[in-house]
């Protein structure tokens, strides 16, 4: 009976040839595409747990951080100590709703490239640093909590620059979110209770929306009428109640519905301080589309700026616009298709109180490694040429005006030259968009702004820029004029 | 002098399980503790004892059986610790249990040899037929035995200790008996030489022989069904076929084993949802990730991760696998210690099979070579079962990896296993 013995043996071990084999497969020959499988979860738990670098802002406040787990040290969690205010530019990175904001963006840098693999070994004998590196922001952290509270809730977007460099000090989007809640178990859940609220808490105003920039758009067009001699300051226009568009029956209307000025002419000067429509909408025609688009495009309008995320394109409509007077001198004023970001919006404020250079804003001043030493450092670039020093002196003093006797008296601060110029964009579905662009001091500029306040804010149908958006500018001002004291 | 090479390799093996906790430890931070040493001290104390079983009771033994033993014990006892430590602290009383089970054996045996298991063979039928039957004594029953439904399959009794309650799964110990009922059934009334009937170009031995053990098969196969463990239920009808065909030489047995272990599994996949369910999962775990497959998926993405060399004791995420330290105690092993850990798993199972099936091969007369064949053939087919299912070669049973899956029933009836191996191994003709 040892024949069948012998065969059930062989039998056997057949099958654990059959085994052997097949672990084969799953370990060695097929274990690349099962281990970077998407629905496995190892390589991100891996990552979820290991150090990541620090996020931190010019002054060294802390925006994220990894704090090592109490039992187990090799394990880290993540920690946001800046809270909403700074959660749509630091982000977040979660294991169950992936990453955000600058963590996603500089997730290359910020993860740890250690394994504990054979090859880690290997790359600490040749002198390699795995350690994670960490980011250094523009941010300055106390302008970026005071417009985020500045905002209160409502929705809207706050974007200051340091307009002689292009690096942002404040980055704000309102309703924002705790990114901490995004990292526990119940993150899936959070997360879409978080898209489902109407308030969209998710989204970047400041980057991310593009609204109508309305009046504010004003500061390009002069800018463009000075540059291309159309018109001064001081030129004179007919101010009749309503601007009849060229080929159609629909007119152009003041805000107040009223003619500009008390005469049957007005300067631009007094147009722009008082904001008015009918002025804008001829001059736009006289300027032409081809000039406003150069002047708009130098101040970031039409292009796609290096940015850690994807922002979305400002733009003035130049196809749309170049044969038709009436969409062109709709577009003059700041409407029709035109549409810009807070961010862009901040730039043409900067490229005012920049000489007409329009600096490349950005976000991450320095990458630095674990022993704290430079990795590369962000110099600043110009992005264009939006304007003549002349004109921006010019255009200067018109803003100026704009706060000491115009509709942005609220932005003004004692003691503290403000230049600035206010909106208010319709809004086909509620209460319009209220607008203030700006910079300060005059004489020597340190920080330029936009402040949004969508929808009217929370006064309705009857929020102007001037009431809504430059009492945020003023405390943004203030903040700032405190700090150089 | 092969005795002292298989107490060095005992040391080694209590030495792999106490460095693989020492890594854990590492791995998760808590550092070098008492859990090492204990480990150490634990698996000494259980192998030694065998061993030194061994050495008194049946000196002239194979030495070759333990040390694979152990390292699987050792290897496995890793991962339980490293996924559940409170799990690993009761696996080691069961290893400690196991132990002194494998030397009672060893002791019980000592004077009359296996020859008095084939003195109370129908005793065995009997126990076995109890050990079956007890899951499913109803949970409510008075008294301290109890049986317990868990995970779908009625296979667990409760015996209720008072202070304790002790979960048991009978069937373990039931395939020793069943197989040591066998081998005897089969050497008194199964031989080559007996009558012959033709049945076509075959000749096949008389059907009367046969029919008791078929009505064994069928009541043995309706027991488990009925409880719904089909791993056991495809274990006992494989253990039977092969026997048959051991016994006596006869390749129809082969055959009709496999058109009927076909309409088996034919009809088991129409009757009942829950092999269905198993069928979709084995054929596309990724199908219904979220459902069915999950567990299949998480092992194959376990093995994928682990690699070549994986992930390091402590260091992977074996925890992710349902039931990671019993059905899927292999994935575990193949994520945390790699191609390297499952290749050390797969010999270590060929040696005890191959040293197993030699045992048979040299043994005394047919029924030592029956109860051998048949021991090793279980031991051997149980590891295929469980293997093949995480490894997607089969549809997944559930049914313990020997030494390997957590758990004291299994632990107590694989000592005993390779206890008797051993036993007939020492009565082999000098």
């Amino acid at each position: 009976m040892n024949g069948p013995i012998r065969r059930l043996a062989l039998g056997v071990l057949v099958g654990l040839g059959l085994v052997l084999g097949s672990a084969t497969w799953f370990q060695v020959l097929g274990s690349d595409r099962y281990r970077s499988d998407p629905r496995n979860a190892r390589p991100a738990i891996s990552r979820s747990v290991k150090e990541r670098g620090v996020i931190v802002t010019a002054d060294g406040t802390v925006l994220a951080e990894s704090v090592p787990d109490e039992t187990n040290p090799r394990s880290f969690a993540r920690r946001y100590p800046g809270g909403e205010a700074f959660a749509p530019v630091v982000g977040y990175t979660s294991l169950l709703v992936g990453d955000a904001g600058l963590e996603a963006a500089y997730d290359d840098e910020l993860r740890s490239r250690r394994d504990l693999t054979i090859s880690d070994l290997i790359a600490v004998l040749l002198g390699r640093d795995l350690r994670p590196l960490s980011l250094q922001l523009t941010l300055d952290p106390d302008l970026q909590q005071t417009a985020y509270e500045a905002l209160a809730g409502r929705r809207g977007a706050v974007v200051a620059l340091d307009p002689n460099t292009g690096a942002i000090l404040a980055l704000v989007s309102s309703p924002s979110f705790d990114p901490e809640t995004l990292l526990g178990a119940d993150a899936v859940d959070r997360r879409r209770t978080l898209l489902d609220d109407p308030a969209q808490p998710l989204l970047d105003r400041a980057t991310r929306r593009l609204y109508p920039p309305a009046s504010t758009f004003k500061v390009v067009v002069a800018a463009a009428a000075f540059d291309s001699g159309v018109a001064g300051p001081e030129t004179e226009y007919p101010d009749p109640e309503a601007f009849a568009l060229p080929g159609s029956a629909a007119t152009i209307r003041n805000f107040t519905g009223r003619t500009c000025a008390e005469g049957t002419t007005v300067t631009v000067q007094t147009a722009f301080v008082r904001s008015c429509n009918t002025t804008f909408a001829a001059l736009a025609i006289d300027v032409g589309a081809t000039q406003i688009a150069r002047t708009a495009e130098a101040a970031g309008f039409d292009r796609d700026l290096r940015f850690p995320w994807q922002v979305a394109r400002s733009t003035f409509p130049f196809d749309v616009v170049r044969d038709d007077p009436a969409a062109l001198a709709q577009s003059g004023i700041g409407e029709r298709d035109v549409r810009a970001t807070p961010l862009t919006m901040a730039m043409v404020a900067a490229a005012v109180a920049n000489g007409g250079e329009t600096m490349a804003p950005f976000l991450v001043r320095q990458v630095f490694d674990a022993d704290g030493l430079e990795v590369e450092t962000t110099q600043p670039t110009t992005l264009g040429r939006a304007m003549s020093p002349a004109t921006a002196a010019v255009l200067s003093g018109l803003m100026e005006l704009v706060v000491t006797e115009g509709t942005g008296r609220r932005a003004a601060v004692p003691g503290l030259r403000v230049a600035g110029k206010t909106g208010t964009a319709e809004s086909p579905d509620g209460p319009p968009h209220a607008w203030f662009i700006g910079f300060a001091p005059v004489e020597r500029p340190s920080v330029a702004v936009a402040v949004l306040v969508e929808s009217g804010g929370d006064v309705g149908e009857s929020a102007t820029g001037g009431t809504v958006a430059a009492p945020i500018a003023r405390v943004l001002f203030e903040r700032s004029l405190s700090a150089r004291s | 002098m092969t005795r002292l090479l298989e107490a060095t390799l005992l040391v080694g093996a209590a030495a792999i399980a106490a460095f693989g906790v020492t890594l854990v430890n590492l791995a998760t931070g808590t550092g070098v503790d008492a859990q090492v040493g204990l480990t150490f001290f634990v698996f000494l104390l259980a192998f030694g004892a065998v061993h030194v079983a061994l050495r008194t009771f049946a000196p002239r033994s194979v030495p070759y059986l333990l040390p694979p033993a152990a390292l699987l014990a050792a290897l496995s006892f890793v991962e339980i610790y490293r996924i559940s430590p409170f799990r690993a602290g009761l696996q080691r009383w069961w290893l400690l249990i196991a132990a002194a089970g494998a030397v009672l054996v060893l002791a019980v045996l000592h004077r009359t040899g296996t020859v008095l298991l084939r003195r109370y063979r129908f005793t065995l039928f009997g126990v076995t037929l109890l050990l079956l039957a007890a899951p499913l004594i109803p949970s409510d029953a008075p008294g301290p035995i109890r049986g317990l439904e868990a995970n779908g399959s009625r296979l667990w009794v409760v015996a209720d200790m008072g202070f304790i309650e002790l979960h048991f799964q009978p069937g373990e110990v039931a395939k020793l008996a069943f197989v040591a009922f066998l081998a005897a059934y089969l050497a008194d009334r199964i031989s080559l030489t007996g009558t012959r009937r033709r049945l076509g170009r075959w000749s096949i031995p008389e059907p009367r022989q046969i029919f008791p053990l078929v009505a064994v098969w069928a009541l043995s196969s309706l027991v488990l069904v009925s409880q719904r463990d089909l791993g056991a239920a495809t274990l006992l009808f494989a253990v039977v076929v092969a026997m048959l065909y051991a016994a006596t030489a006869e390749r129809v047995f082969l055959w009709a084993g496999g058109v009927l272990a076909g309409g088996g599994a034919v009809s088991a996949y129409v009757l009942f949802a829950h092999v269905q369910r198993r069928v979709e999962a084995w054929l596309d775990p990724f199908a219904d990730f979220e459902g069915t497959g999950y567990q299949i998926a998480q092992g194959v993405f376990a093995l994928g991760s682990g690699s070549l060399a994986g992930a390091g004791p402590g260091l992977g995420r074996p925890d992710l696998i349902p039931n990671a330290i019993t059905d899927f105690i292999f994935a575990a092993v193949g994520e945390e210690l790699g191609f390297a850990g499952t290749v050390a798993v797969i010999a270590s199972y060929a040696v005890v099979v191959a040293v197993g099936f030699g045992i048979a091969l040299r043994a005394r007369d047919r029924y030592r070579k029956l109860l051998a064949a048949g021991l090793t053939f279980a031991f051997g087919f149980q590891t295929f079962l469980i293997l093949a299912g995480v490894l997607r070669i089969l549809p997944l049973t559930g049914i313990s990896l020997p030494f390997m899956s957590y758990g004291g029933s299994s632990l107590v009836g694989n000592f005993a296993l390779v206890a008797l191996l051993a036993r007939i191994s020492h009565e082999e003709t000098a």
